[in-house]
């Protein structure tokens, strides 16, 4: 399997009659690209808001972010959702860099969303402060959520899937000099110099708590609570395979974004015939009861196993009951021999003096760990909000509230606001993106 | 929260479902639940297999509010 | 100019050796013996007082010598403790530990120690002081001496503290999050730990298992069919207006609602109770709540005569994020109701 994704950077975004990409700038024609995002008869109201790195924007509720993409000549960018189940993974994708599809709702939050800030301290909590936003502002007719704390925001964030793909298309006829290039040999077909390197397989937990179907990571558009590991080839989640959920605190939670940029499966690949032997990734999961946790955990350790794997990274989506998931796997993996090493982010408690896991083991012995989901943070006013700041502490997000005995209500009149990093946009970046780093003090 | 009502002298018994996170926390006497959204019943069974599940698992749990222990211990009936 | 003061055992308060171990504590005005040096490298506070104890005094008389050194201290304004270094003293390290936690306790000061890695107060009071990591014996002195200083100036400035780490005292169970300062991304420090793991090489965990805290285990109920039971709940169990405001994650509230008269919870369909636990599917536990609070069950079980009777209030909050400390909090709050209503035993079920 061979993936060529062709990256086209983008250095500002602009509305304008002709939808083009030409020296670094794309152009949108708003209303063109409306209609994409009106397709879906339940999307009511929408708008199209560009947020650049360094303006005095805050956005939310953010409820997914996309990499516009788009692949050629090979069907649906992101099968099962976007188009009709075909394999990614291999042939052409182009890529604009540097911005994102946000899916921002125009007032209604929910218990998964996120903020991101766009200049100050708050913009180096997330990914997304440094890049540039095209934020589909939109509300929908889905009456039957609107005042739920869970909402699957299924409009929505389809409607940010087509965009994505839609503005990915216009670059579809254009050849980049900035090509990367995924390639890995069939296990059994591999010669003698990688199978002597020590296998490392990617082991994956991506959300899939919730029972009722709707509120999980979509793996080809399945639902994730309803499968069980498997083996995946790491150039399909580079390439749409994934899309994030609706579910996770925001911190903890992988946007697409992240699926299709991981940058751990990319250091894998970096390292695959120098240091190590890269087999492939395990897809996991996350759930909701013991026996659950443990076939999932026995289903990682068989896999690995019976590829012969010598080593494994293992990432949770996720914190709290997950981390029952996490560390169950990776007791399995080490008790099978396979040199683990877990990747995931804590709940230390605003004093940071909680117990950092719900569950420990002391096979886990070594853990890159990204955050504390619970770390309080202040923000000044923004010049300008897209979406609705209230929501934050209206409707119910992770890090937010309505009302508080000392602290108040997360959102405060001169627009300033206090929040716990549970709600920051994909805060915690446990697909490898994260400088953050838990200490002790 | 178990150890501190176990702390004041109250026997205790913590139902839960995920038996390495009560153990972690530092529980002692724990009996199993089904699953973390439904503890004590599962919503696709009837009404009366809930009922009967609950009924068996609350018995545990007072088991083991009598039981005698020395160390973490798990009660299955 | 700030105050502090330091502590010294019988032998560097230079009372005298073994045979002044049960020497009982006194309070001199200024410094004595290695005091000076402390003394002088503290450019933020002088030390005012010091405090010496013999070390089986302290060890076999605690309460005593703690109230005694509480006393003393009761009316000397001072912004800063030291005790030590207490080397690889064990007894010292423990004396040092013990005021210490109580100081702090009692005047909400910063309180500084150092002792070496293998004294025993090291592992007793790490969670509770800032114990630096000190040497083996009385020859690193100045050296041990010199690093609680300098903590203690930085202390008093109100300057940004590093990591434990980098600071040089043992870790406390304190965990925060930093931006790391050479920006080394997640993936990169996975894979040079990856590696080094694979060959072999030593590497160091972000995330080191801590070891499991335990109580001691509450005797059995003699005689179930008289006791008391209740039913404590972290599911988020409550009535459906949620009277209380009891956060949906991190919970730093809680609510105790009658269930007299109740043969089960009716639930939020019928306006009675649901569930506000943001951590799970709520399906389940708003359409029947006893799938999370039982009541049904344990009526049937008073029914039956097996228990006594069920306790008039179930107690709940909402375990997800919540802090130990919170829960905690919350949990001593419970408890001071559950004895006064003379409960007899609980049921605690979790999500």
């Amino acid at each position: 399997m061979k993936l060529e994704i062709n990256n086209f950077p983008v250095s500002e975004v602009i509305f304008g009659e002709k939808f083009s990409y030409e020296n670094g700038i794309l152009t949108i024609n708003k209303e063109e690209a409306l209609k994409v995002v009106l397709e879906d008869e339940h999307i009511t109201d929408a708008d199209i808001v560009i947020a650049k790195p360094g303006d005095s924007t805050r956005i939310v509720p953010v409820k997914e972010a996309i990499e516009p993409r788009f692949r050629v000549n090979n069907g649906a960018t992101f099968p099962g959702v976007t188009g009709k189940i075909e394999r990614v993974g291999n042939g052409k994708t182009v890529a604009l860099k540097n911005c994102s599809v946000l899916a921002v709702g125009k007032h209604w939050g929910s218990f998964g969303d996120g903020l991101i800030d766009m200049s100050g301290e708050g913009a180096k909590a997330t990914l997304f402060g440094d890049l540039i936003n095209i934020c589909l502002v939109a509300d929908t007719d889905e009456e039957f959520e609107r005042h739920e704390q869970q909402k699957k925001n299924k409009a929505l964030r389809w409607a940010a899937h087509r965009l994505a793909e839609y503005l990915g298309s216009v670059v579809k006829d254009l050849e980049s000099v900035d090509k990367e290039v995924f390639e890995l040999e069939p296990i059994s077909k591999r010669n003698k110099k990688l199978n002597d390197l020590p296998g490392v397989v990617y082991v994956m937990q991506p959300q899939s708590q919730m029972e009722e179907l709707g509120y999980n990571d979509l793996v080809y558009g399945w639902d994730t609570n309803r499968m069980l590991p498997t083996l995946m080839h790491p150039n399909e989640i580079l390439d749409g395979s994934i899309i994030s959920g609706s579910f996770m605190p925001c911190s903890s939670k992988w946007s697409t974004y992240d699926f299709q940029n991981c940058p751990t499966i990319k250091s894998l690949y970096g390292e695959h015939g120098k240091t190590i032997n890269f087999l492939g990734v395990i897809m996991s999961n996350l759930n909701v009861a013991l026996e659950q946790k443990e076939r999932a955990a026995m289903g990682v350790q068989q896999i690995a196993t019976t590829l012969g794997a010598d080593a494994a990274i293992l990432a949770e989506e996720g914190y709290g009951n997950p981390d029952a998931d996490f560390i169950a796997c990776f007791a399995a993996l080490e008790e099978a021999g396979v040199k683990t090493i877990g990747m995931t982010n804590e709940c230390t408690g605003r004093d940071g003096q909680s117990q950092p896991l719900v569950a420990l083991d002391q096979k886990a012995d070594a853990i890159v760990s990204c955050g504390n989901v619970s770390k309080l943070i202040e923000l000044p006013p923004m010049e300008t909000v897209i979406g609705e700041l209230e929501s934050l502490a209206r409707d119910g997000l992770s890090g937010g509230w309505a009302h508080d005995e000392i602290l108040g209500s997360s959102v405060k009149e001169d627009g300033s606001i206090i929040m716990e990093n549970n709600s920051m946009f994909c805060g915690d970046r446990v697909l490898g993106w994260s400088t953050k780093q838990m200490k002790e003090f | 929260m178990v150890k501190e009502i176990e702390k004041a002298g109250i026997t205790i018994v913590q139902m839960a479902n995920l038996i390495p996170v009560a153990k972690s926390v530092g529980a002692n006497r724990m009996v199993p639940t089904i699953s973390i959204p439904y503890p004590l019943g599962d919503p696709n069974t009837s009404l009366d297999e809930q009922w009967k599940l609950r009924y068996k698992r609350v018995g545990w749990a007072l088991d083991a509010l009598t039981t005698e222990i020395e160390d973490q211990t798990l009660f299955e009936g | 100019m700030k105050k502090g003061i330091l502590y010294l055992n019988q032998f560097f308060g230079q009372i005298g050796g073994e045979d002044k171990a049960d020497f009982a504590p006194i309070i001199k005005d200024g410094v004595v013996g290695a005091g000076m040096i402390l003394n002088s490298i503290l450019d933020t506070a002088e030390i005012s007082h010091t405090i010496i104890c013999g070390d089986n005094f302290m060890g076999s008389n605690e309460d005593e010598a703690v109230d005694k050194i509480l006393k003393y201290l009761e009316d000397k304004e001072f912004d800063i403790f030291f005790a030590g270094p207490a080397f690889q003293a064990g007894r010292y390290g423990n004396a040092c530990g013990v005021i210490c936690k109580a100081i702090k306790e009692k005047f909400d000061v910063p309180v500084i120690s150092s002792m070496h890695i293998e004294n025993p107060g090291v592992e007793m009071f790490k969670k509770d002081v800032y114990i630096f990591q000190g040497g083996d014996s009385a020859a690193k002195m100045k050296n041990d001496m010199t690093e609680m200083a300098e903590f203690g100036n930085k202390l008093l400035k109100g300057e940004v503290l590093k990591t434990a780490e980098e600071e040089g005292y043992y870790v406390r169970g304190i965990r925060r999050e930093i931006y790391r300062a050479d920006s080394k991304p997640a993936n990169v420090r996975a894979i040079e730990m990856l590696l080094k793991k694979i060959n072999g090489e030593d590497f160091v965990s972000e995330l080191p298992i801590p070891e499991l805290r335990r109580v001691e285990i509450a005797a059995p109920i003699k005689n179930l069919s008289e006791a008391k039971i209740a039913i404590v709940t972290t599911g988020g169990i409550v009535p459906v207006d949620n009277p209380d405001r009891i956060q949906s994650a991190s919970a730093t509230r809680w609510g105790r609602y009658s269930i007299v008269g109740m043969d089960r919870l009716a639930n939020r369909e019928s306006e009675a109770f649901k569930t506000i636990h943001a951590g799970y599917d709520p399906a389940a536990a708003d359409a029947d709540p006893n799938v999370c609070v039982p009541l049904d069950a344990l009526r049937q079980y008073e029914k039956d005569g097996k228990i006594g009777s069920i306790h008039e209030y179930f107690y709940t909050t909402v375990g997800t994020g919540t802090t130990e400390a919170e829960a905690a909090r919350m949990s001593k709050e419970m408890v001071e109701l559950l004895i006064e209503d003379k409960v007899d035993g609980v049921i605690l079920t979790s999500t």
